[in-house]
Order: structure tokens, then C-alpha cells, then sequence
């Protein structure tokens, strides 16, 4: 049984979330809340998603797995305003996931999720971590987006810095210690990502809000932010490109 | 054995040649200064005389292959009508790139070269004009056999050799006065979606290819306009409506192509003809595509430089938004590997490398790419159980080095350099 209402806007933030790495997810309910986890078709990125159960109007459920087809729910809530509460309403005999919006009523058949595997979050140790505002890393992205399609963040006791190298160009966006939220790092690391995916993630990111970054040498990033003002956690994991030897 | 010099005289007063570089004429086809290895000019030569005498006339009367054209200068008024060889019996072969993979350039600019195009012009939403050109191109276009066409023109054909890199070459052509075309019939299944204005042009080349249909028979028909919703029918652009078939059936099958399990293993197909050689990698990974192609100084794409041109394009799981930057050759093989994919119920990451040599001296056009990438996918594939491995193999293949090819390869980068999420992080 799964029965809540919830604002459109955070149903919005948790739809932009998710679309970001996959078109279908599989989505957990239990009488806490709402979770989910999701890898994208290259295996590059995760997202680890929770929603707890007072970001929503209301909120019933039993222990249940739904699956949905992201770009059909994106849609939908498009007709929405974003203070309209949607009605949502899992109806188990028929496999369909009821919405309503106002005067309209959107029954929408779910996906098998027998085939949809549970990813596990690998647990890593990642040295350095800093806070920074959504907005300022924005314009950097968009600085690089031009320059080339992989980006380096290197994290040092003194400052943390984003740099893009084109086969013509260069950008480097650097901000320090003093003017970011917080930086721990013990020593200075720098990992290389996908341009792309890590443009998407933080675009998911509400706008306004604090960034924490986990990193390391070589190594992953964890991208952690807070949806639905502040009752529901992200977790992006982004694999690194590594370019030595062969 | 004709003196070449003054065959080069000829041919250069009669095809209109004086535009072309100063070197050709000190060369005159003796000396390769242009550093081909055969001289284009003569190959067209060669092949224009030996038909020239049969065409040189305001009549022409042969069997079409069947075979029309479709030009898109001057869009949306374009010339339509037929090509006619002036010869009879069974001239399918010359309008069936599927049957050419295998066969030299000469011989297919030997019978490219008959090919003479006749013109009408039409707006290209007239396709329900009672115009009987209009009428009897579309009616040639959906015939099952060659028929006999009858052809008077305005003025004497006239022109070279037109190749380009889509379209494969034709000989010279003619404004239209009249033709007739003999008796025939219609391919069955071609005729039904014609009669059918309800079904989309998108799912009637879907069904005719699904019955078996040559795709030159399927695109011939597309455009002339004989597919799609009643009203909304268009002569297409030859050149167009062969991208616009292979891009579509691509799609299509790529809708399911991308929910199949990946194969378990590194493969490698290989072929070569015209002085191509080709590499098409297989990973074990989700779908993505990438066509990369090395064009040797003096090819015909490359004739001015004296360094390799690399160009290539690819997509990954999620496909393009934008039209490739090389062109219909990337969707024709994205079609023919898809095809490959499809009948093993499988995906995979494919990055196809294609060189091509000095030999290749005159472009034939989109077919050139899928019939050899289907060749190439005919034979089985050599299997490994690492990328280094197939790596390794594909540089005894290709003269190209293989790290000049990753450099190139968005795909090789992210099979390489990119790590997975569910790699062992410890």
C-alpha cells in the first residue's frame, strides 16, 4: 500500500534527480519514506536518493517497490503548478500508480522491476571534502562546456579549484578556503570526471543551495545535496577517467 | 591503345575540364603528378567513350534497371525522372548496390557511367500530378523488373561522370520531352504502401524492409514520394531519402537493439575493397557507435593535403540530437551493424575504422560504407577476451597507428580512460 500527497515542486526536484541518470528507476517505499537507487546504462554514475516521509502532506505505506517510467512522470508534473499538491495513490490489483492534479487524473502503468537489480553504493574512503554554493559551481561548468568534454577538481588545504583543457583552450575556475563553506584536505588531491555527467548532476542540484563534494586521487567523487527543503538527501557518485599508461 | 596525350586534349575541350588544376594538364594522365594512382580523368574517359556513341542522340531507348533520380538543387523545384542505360535485358545490377560489394571501381563506373538521367522539373509536393512524367517516373520507381523505357529529350545528354559521396556516380543527362515505359509490374508489397495513405513513410519502410525488400528498392520508392499520409507525400532528394532510410531503420531497430544483453567478448570484423580497409570493433558494453574515417592524401576527399584527415562522429547510449558531421556514411552503418546486433539479439559498443587508400579515387557513394560494413559482418569475427588484445589485432589490420586512432576515438578514450562505478574501488 502506498498512498501520499505531496507539493509538485519537490515531486519536480526528485524527477530532475533522477532523470539526470536514467529513464526508468525503481523506487522504494516503506512507512519512513521514500527511497531509491539507480545506476546509469554506462555504469559511470549512481544516484542514492531518500525522501523521508514529512517532506510530504501525507504519507502511507506498507514495504513496496514501484517502478516507474521517469520521462511519463516528468510530464505529467509539467501540467502542475509548484505549490499544487498531487494525490498520489498505488494501485497494486491493476499495477498502475493513480495522479491527480487538480481536475485531472493520470493513471499510469508501472514498470516490472523482477529485472531492475539493486545497486550497491561502494563504501570509499575519499580524504578530502569541501561545501560550496550550487550557483558558483554552475558558472564554472559553464565556463568549461565549450572548452573540452572532461574536467579535472583538485582539492588543496588552501583552495579548491576546477580546471578544463581543451587541445586549444583552458579554463580554470579556483576558489579559496576562506570563501567557500567549509574544505578539509588533508593533502592536495585531483581526480578527472566526464564533463557531462558532472554538468547534469549539478544542474539537478536546487538552485541557491550548499554542494558538500567527497574526493580523492583518481578516484570517485560523492556529490551530496539536500532536496525538498532539507527532508531529503542526494547522494551522486560520478567514476573517474583515469589517463595513464595504457 | 589511344595516345594519351592527345585523349587528354579531347577530354579536356569536351567535358568542360579547363576548371581543373593546371597539374592534370602537364600530367595528362602519364605522369600521376597528382599523386592518385590511376588518373580519375581518364577512368571517366575511358568510360564515357565506350558509351558516348550510343547516346549521343535526342533518343534513347533501354531497359532501367529500374532506376530514377530525384536532384535536390534548386529545392523545393527539383528534377525528377528516370535513368536509362541504352541497352536492354536485364540491367538490374546497375541500380543494386547490395550485389556490388566486391566488385573494382572500374566496373562500376563502366555501368554508372550509361546511366543517362533524364529531367523534369516539379515542385516537390506534386506528387499527384497527372503529368505523365510525374506519373511514369513514380510508376518506374515501384516496378519489379526492368522495363523497357523510351526516352526523347530536349537536347543531346550531356555532362561527365557525376559522383558525389552520397549518391552512387551517373553518367550524363538530359531535360525530358517524353518517355514511355513498357508494360510492367509492381513489386506487390511496394504497391500496397503506396495505396496505403494512411501508414507513415516511417512504418512503411519499417514493414518493407521487415518482408525482405532491398533497401535501394525500398529508398527508390521513398523518393518518388509513394510512402507516407496522403497529403503530406514529397518527391525527396535522392541523396536525402537514402539517409533518411538508413536513419530511420536504424532508429527503429535500435529501439530494441538497446534492451538486449551485450555480447560477452571483444570482437573484431574485417574487410577491404576500392582501396578501403575496415575495422569494426564489438565491445561488451551498452550501446554506443562511433564511424571513423582516415582519408589518405590524394584520396578523393583529401586531394589537396599531404597529411591523413581524421574525421569521425559517435554517439552514445542516448543517441544524437545533431546530424553528423560525416555525413549519410554514419547512419548507413550504423544501420548495417545494427542489423548484425539485431539477429543475435544483442548490443554492443561499436567503433568502426575505416582508411581509405590512394587507390580509392573517385567516390561511390553512401552504399560503399554499408555494403562493406555488412561484408565485413558476413565473415566471422576474430574474438578476444581483452580490449589490448583486439586492440593489438586491429593494428596488424589498419597502417594507422593505434594510438593516432584513440586520439580520435571518443569511444576508445571512454572504453580506456573512464572508469565504471561498480569497478573495484579499494
Amino acid at each position: 500500500m502506498f498512498q501520499a500527497k505531496a507539493r509538485a515542486d519537490i515531486l519536480k526536484e526528485v524527477v530532475n534527480v533522477v532523470s539526470t541518470l536514467v529513464d526508468e528507476a525503481k523506487f522504494s517505499v516503506n512507512s519512513d519514506g521514500l527511497s531509491l537507487k539507480a545506476v546509469d546504462p554506462a555504469h559511470i554514475a549512481m544516484v542514492d536518493l531518500s525522501l523521508a516521509k514529512d517532506a510530504f502532506e501525507e504519507f502511507k505505506a506498507d514495504e513496496a517497490e514501484i517502478g516507474l517510467d521517469i520521462d511519463k512522470l516528468s510530464q505529467f508534473l509539467k501540467l502542475a503548478r509548484a505549490d499544487d499538491i498531487v494525490d498520489i495513490k498505488h494501485d497494486e490489483d491493476k499495477r498502475r500508480l493513480n495522479i491527480v492534479v487538480g481536475d485531472i487524473t493520470r493513471r499510469m502503468s508501472l514498470i516490472d522491476t523482477t529485472g531492475m537489480s539493486d545497486p550497491k553504493v561502494p563504501s570509499l574512503s575519499l580524504p578530502a571534502s569541501l561545501t560550496v554554493n550550487v550557483d558558483d559551481l554552475v558558472q564554472g561548468i559553464r565556463a568549461s562546456e565549450t572548452v573540452s568534454d572532461h574536467i579535472a577538481l583538485l582539492a588543496s588545504p588552501e583552495s579548491f579549484e576546477m580546471t578544463c583543457e581543451g587541445d586549444m583552450d583552458q579554463v580554470n575556475w579556483k576558489k579559496a578556503k576562506k570563501d567557500m563553506e567549509s574544505l578539509e584536505a588533508p593533502s592536495s588531491v585531483r581526480s578527472l570526471f566526464p564533463l557531462e555527467y558532472f554538468a547534469n548532476m549539478l544542474k539537478a542540484v536546487p538552485s541557491g543551495s550548499s554542494v558538500t563534494m567527497h574526493l580523492g586521487n583518481d578516484y570517485p567523487v560523492r556529490v551530496e545535496f539536500k532536496i525538498a527543503g532539507g527532508k531529503g538527501d542526494v547522494r551522486y557518485l560520478l567514476a573517474p577517467r583515469i589517463e595513464s599508461g595504457d | 591503345m589511344v595516345d594519351s596525350s592527345s585523349m587528354f586534349d579531347e577530354i579536356l575541350s569536351l567535358e568542360d575540364l579547363s576548371r581543373k588544376s593546371s597539374m592534370c594538364v602537364y600530367c595528362k594522365g602519364s605522369k600521376m603528378l597528382c599523386g592518385k594512382d590511376r588518373c580519375s580523368v581518364i577512368a571517366r574517359f575511358y568510360s564515357a567513350s565506350k558509351t558516348r556513341e550510343r547516346i549521343d542522340s535526342l533518343n534513347l531507348d533501354g531497359s532501367s534497371p529500374p532506376s530514377v533520380f530525384v536532384g535536390r538543387f534548386g529545392y523545393p523545384k527539383v528534377a525528377i525522372g528516370p535513368m536509362i542505360p541504352p541497352m536492354h535485358g536485364d540491367t538490374s545490377l546497375y541500380d543494386t548496390p547490395e550485389r556490388w560489394a566486391g566488385m573494382s571501381i572500374d566496373d562500376i563506373i563502366d555501368f554508372r557511367s550509361m546511366m543517362v538521367r533524364g529531367m523534369h522539373w516539379v515542385k516537390v509536393g506534386e506528387v499527384e500530378s497527372p503529368n505523365k512524367l510525374v506519373v511514369r517516373t513514380r510508376d518506374l520507381a515501384l516496378a519489379r523488373t526492368p522495363p523497357d523505357v523510351d526516352a526523347q529529350f530536349e537536347r543531346k545528354p550531356y555532362g561527365r561522370l557525376s559522383v558525389n559521396d552520397d549518391v552512387q556516380p551517373f553518367g550524363p543527362s538530359a531535360p525530358l520531352r517524353r518517355f514511355d515505359v513498357s508494360t510492367c509490374r509492381f513489386d506487390a508489397r511496394l504497391e500496397k504502401a503506396f495505396f496505403d495513405t494512411d501508414l507513415r513513410a516511417k512504418d512503411a519502410v519499417i514493414s518493407l524492409y521487415k518482408d525482405g525488400l532491398l533497401l535501394s528498392q525500398i529508398q527508390r520508392a521513398f523518393s518518388v514520394g509513394a510512402f507516407g499520409v496522403g497529403a503530406r507525400r514529397k518527391f525527396v532528394p535522392t541523396r536525402w531519402s537514402i539517409t533518411a532510410v538508413d536513419s530511420n531503420l536504424g532508429l527503429h531497430m535500435l529501439e530494441t537493439t538497446k534492451t538486449f544483453p551485450t555480447i560477452n567478448e571483444y570482437r573484431v570484423y574485417e574487410t577491404q575493397s576500392l582501396d578501403n580497409r575496415w575495422a569494426v570493433l564489438m565491445m561488451p558494453t551498452s550501446w554506443r557507435y562511433e564511424l571513423i574515417e582516415a582519408w589518405y592524401p590524394n584520396t578523393a576527399w583529401n586531394p589537396h593535403s599531404d597529411k591523413i584527415a581524421i574525421m569521425s562522429d559517435c554517439e552514445f547510449y542516448d543517441g544524437r540530437t545533431d546530424y553528423a558531421s560525416i555525413g549519410g556514411c554514419y547512419y548507413a552503418a550504423r544501420l548495417a551493424v545494427n542489423e548484425l546486433l539485431q539477429r543475435e539479439r544483442r548490443q554492443a559498443g561499436v567503433s568502426i575504422m575505416r582508411e581509405a587508400h590512394p587507390g580509392y579515387i573517385l567516390p561511390v557513394g553512401v552504399w560503399n560504407v554499408r555494403e562493406n560494413v555488412r561484408a565485413a559482418l558476413r565473415d566471422p569475427p576474430r574474438r578476444f577476451g581483452t580490449l589490448k588484445e583486439a586492440l593489438t589485432h586491429i593494428s596488424t589490420i589498419m597502417d594507422i597507428p593505434m594510438s593516432r586512432w584513440i586520439r580520435n576515438s571518443a569511444l576508445l578514450k571512454d572504453a580506456l580512460y573512464q572508469k565504471r562505478i561498480d569497478d573495484l574501488w579499494g
